[in-house]
């Protein structure tokens, strides 16, 4: 069980170097990321450029961490507008997007592995390496009018809008209702602890990145979240490390109903499982965005802002929204799963996690390790006041 | 300045306006200047306010925990320390000893440290980026445990690059309508202040050019000065004026005397037969004639010593020399009149510059004045330092109150003379030429008249 794990680690000696800590953190972080669980061997994608156009060709390398079906799409389309770039693709699990990206930062070589655009859903880490100077701004006119929420100093570029989202097993609704918002779920746990026992599954903080700063962004929004771990840990909740875990055990039947999967992910799966229904709760809802920025050492500036711009058109995000599962951004889109159909149905219950210096805080190893005990604690009283005295159970 | 001054005639209203527009200039420049510093700081101490609340967020939050310094961070810490500007942040915390706790970039611990406050700040440079670093040594006081520590917090500086701008904007435009308004208040000065002068000038240029009237107009008191010198000057060449008026009235007096002398004799003679009477006549005319010429001679002379303009060229020579070369002109003249001429010259020469004719001319005319005013006895002399050449005689002398008046032209102390009354005038001219004072003393013995040139020690 995880918990045994986490209690047993090894602690940290002070005289550490920190870097290293780093990649044991993102490792923790990132092996579990759900684009990076299936790094499929096609990991690189090509495109040629037409030597038929009368500009000057040019090259582009983008680092990204989206698997290649779900950013296929986007690549033809921007391959079709701009025949005379040859453009390179290359798939990392965002632990390598970041050691790729640190090994060659600041040097401007002809090297082919540098980066001219980098993508990851890590946040934090996106977030970190802008903040320390390693992105280029952008100042065309799709990126001045880019939301404020989606952006950072007009580096860093919130390109999706991915809720974090509850999944349920039609019949559990059938049986106990439905559930849409975390209250209606912190009831479901503590009401029906006994039925849901092992049938409820979640992110293990501990070793999936996601989980954690989704752990530590619900921490910051409510208190009550605690009450909810607490919830959680009294139905012996099963930690597992990616949202493809979850979907296949809640497709199998293993698991009634899955807490904070996300979204972009469940929405393809559920399309082919009609027994599954997705929740976004109404109460509030974490929302998750890809970044992207131009690296300042970028090779080719000129591709590189040209594919960013893409991204942020109207014609980029209508690939976004309409050929892949994640939501797009920009405002005039109000298709399914975009930015503007969410806000409109929740409106203020919508919270995109910050672009702000607390993601530095989410990537300090203090803190984690403070966050972490703090939800092993809370998980662990939860299991203990329902195994050994459920008079004293708090109720709500 | 050198402007005013490379474009011919130099303005005095240009050069005050730039004597005072320079300077004001320099001055608004230090201002501007001054300014600037003043927002910078000014922004500086509103944003480190900041690093001080963020700082003190975070020590807070600094417990010792398992025999090491842990840190609860609180997001909120780190979100306080971007604005709108959003700024690049960076925080860490050091121990006592400096090792690296934990943060998101190793911060330098600061050029220099301030003993006693507990918080320093510090302009850096960080990979590149310029930041403002906030360092605050603080302390677990636990009940068991006495650690010290250091959060070290930084941003970079756009947003108080903001708000510097826009304070400076502020007082960049008070300094603009400042600036604005000294530059009309200094043209409007400089005209008024100039404006007596153009109504001298007008004046001055409205006049009849004969006039020699004074010039009367209300003058503020540095101009007045000038119109008082100016009215001297006039006043000046009105005397001059009048001097000439009246020599050319003497002048063509005494022509006329000897003149009318001549067609008298002449007419007298026309009506005798006499040959005899007729060469009497023709006689006594050519005497008439010869000193009528040589009154016009000396008239002359004395116009052209007056004549400023015309000033010869002065050679050193010797005085001893110039008395011996007189004393032998004149000295068949004395002889024949039964006078006793004498030169004493001392030893070495006496050397001045002067012009010779002119230095002889005038010892002739002193000794001939000499001789025709009764002497029996002239000694022609040479004084070494001062230079100076002295004619004496024993004749009868002039008195005291008299020796100013007989260097006017036709001046004749007596009026039967045969003298012109121009000889003493003639040498006071040559005199003012060689820059030497004319004279006249008491005879070293008995009565008669000594006539001292004394040149000046300035032989340029």
């Amino acid at each position: 069980m995880t918990i045994r794990r986490l209690i047993g680690r090894p602690r940290q000696r002070a005289g550490r170097r920190s870097w290293l800590v780093l990649i044991w953190l993102a490792a923790v972080w990132l092996t579990s990321t759900p684009v990076v669980a299936q790094n499929s061997p096609d990991a690189q994608l090509h495109y040629a450029s037409s030597p038929a156009s009368d500009t000057a060709a040019s090259r582009l390398v983008v680092h990204g961490a989206l698997d290649v079906p779900l950013i296929e799409p986007l690549l033809d389309d921007f391959h079709r507008r701009y025949p005379h770039i040859e453009l390179t693709y290359r798939n990392f699990t965002t632990l390598e997007i970041y050691r790729t990206f640190m090994s060659n930062a600041g040097e401007v070589d002809a090297n082919e592995a540098t980066a001219d655009v980098v993508m990851s859903s890590a946040m934090p880490w996106q977030y970190r390496l802008a903040n320390d100077g390693y992105a280029q701004p952008l100042y065309s006119e799709s990126a001045r009018n880019w939301p404020d929420w989606a952006r950072w100093r007009q580096e860093l570029f919130g390109i999706t809008f991915e809720p974090i989202v509850i999944v349920y097993r039609r019949e559990l609704a059938e049986r106990f209702g439905a559930v849409e918002s975390h209250a209606d779920l912190l009831a479901l746990l503590e009401r029906e602890s006994e039925a849901l026992r092992g049938r409820v599954v979640t992110y293990d903080p501990a070793s999936s990145g996601v989980g954690y700063t989704y752990a530590i962004e619900e921490a910051r929004l409510s208190p009550r979240y605690w009450e909810l771990v607490a919830a959680l840990g009294s139905v012996d909740a099963e930690l597992v490390g990616t949202t493809r875990e979850m979907l296949v055990g809640l497709a199998e039947g293993r698991y009634s109903i899955g807490y904070n999967l996300l979204g972009s992910y469940a929405r393809g799966f559920v399309r082919d499982h009609p027994e599954l229904t997705i929740a976004v709760p109404d109460d509030y809802a974490l929302v998750m965005q890809r970044l992207a920025f131009i690296a300042r050492s970028a090779n080719n500036p000129r591709a590189a802002k040209l594919f960013l711009d893409y991204l942020l058109s109207e014609a980029g995000q209508r690939v976004i929204s309409e050929q892949t599962p994640l939501g797009a951004v920009h405002p005039a889109l109000k298709g399914d799963g975009s930015a503007s159909a969410l806000r409109a149905r929740l409106g203020g219950a919508l919270r995109p996690i910050p672009l702000s210096p607390g993601l530095l805080a989410t990537l300090d190893d203090l803190k984690r390790q403070a966050l972490l005990s703090r939800w092993m604690r809370e998980f662990r009283r939860g299991a203990a006041t329902q195994n050994t005295h459920p008079s004293l159970r708090k109720t709500p | 300045m050198t402007a005013a001054r490379t474009s011919a005639p130099a303005s005095l209203y240009r050069r005050l306006l730039a004597w005072l527009l320079l300077p004001l200039l320099g001055l608004g420049a230090l201002m501007l200047a001054q300014a600037y510093i003043g927002a910078r700081e000014a922004s500086d101490r509103a944003f480190d306010r900041l690093l001080e609340a963020s700082s003190l967020a975070i020590a807070e939050q600094v417990k010792w925990q398992g025999d090491r310094l842990w840190l609860d961070l609180p997001p909120a810490a780190l979100e306080m320390l971007t604005t709108d500007a959003e700024e690049r942040v960076f925080y860490a915390i050091y121990n006592a000893s400096g090792d690296y706790i934990t943060g998101s970039a190793r911060l330098p611990s600061g050029p220099e440290r301030s003993s006693g406050k507990p918080l320093h700040y510090a302009d850096i440079t960080w990979h590149g980026l310029p930041l403002r670093l906030g360092i605050r040594a603080a302390q677990i006081d636990d009940w068991s445990q006495r650690e010290r520590f250091e959060v070290r917090v930084a941003h970079t500086r756009e947003g108080r690059e903001r708000l510097t701008l826009s304070l400076f904007q502020g007082s960049l435009a008070r300094l603009a309508l400042m600036a604005l308004l000294a530059v009309g208040v200094v043209m409007l000065a400089i005209r008024s202040a100039l404006a007596p002068l153009t109504r001298l000038r007008r004046a001055i240029r409205e006049r009849d050019p004969r006039t020699l009237t004074p010039l009367e107009l209300p003058l503020p008191r540095e101009l007045a000065e000038l119109r008082e010198s100016l009215n001297e000057l006039l006043a000046r060449m009105r005397r001059v004026r009048a001097n000439q008026e009246r020599f050319i009235g003497d002048a063509s007096h005494q022509l006329r005397t000897p003149l009318a002398g001549l067609s008298a004799r002449a007419e007298l003679a026309l009506r005798q037969d006499d040959p005899d009477i007729w060469h009497a006549a023709l006689q006594a005319m050519g005497a008439t004639s010869t000193s009528a010429a040589r009154l016009a001679t000396q008239l002359l002379s004395l116009t052209r010593l007056n004549n400023p303009e015309a000033t010869a060229e002065l050679r050193p020579l010797d005085l001893s020399e110039i008395a011996r070369a007189a004393t032998r002109n004149a000295l068949g003249t004395c002889h024949r009149a039964g006078i006793d001429l004498g030169v004493e010259t001392p030893q070495a020469p006496v050397s001045v510059a002067g012009i010779d004719w002119q230095l002889e001319e005038a010892l002739g005319n002193l000794i001939d004045n000499a001789r025709r005013y009764g002497a029996t006895r002239i000694t022609v002399r040479v004084l070494d330092a001062p230079a100076t050449l002295e004619v004496e005689d024993d004749g009868p002398g002039i008195a005291a109150d008299q020796r100013l008046v007989v260097l006017r032209p036709f001046h004749r102390i007596h009026q039967d003379g045969a003298g012109s009354g121009l000889g003493l005038a003639i040498v006071d001219g040559i005199a003012r030429t060689h820059r030497a004072r004319l004279s006249l003393h008491d005879a070293h013995q008995g009565s008669g008249l000594r006539v001292a040139l004394t040149f000046s020690r300035d032989r340029s």
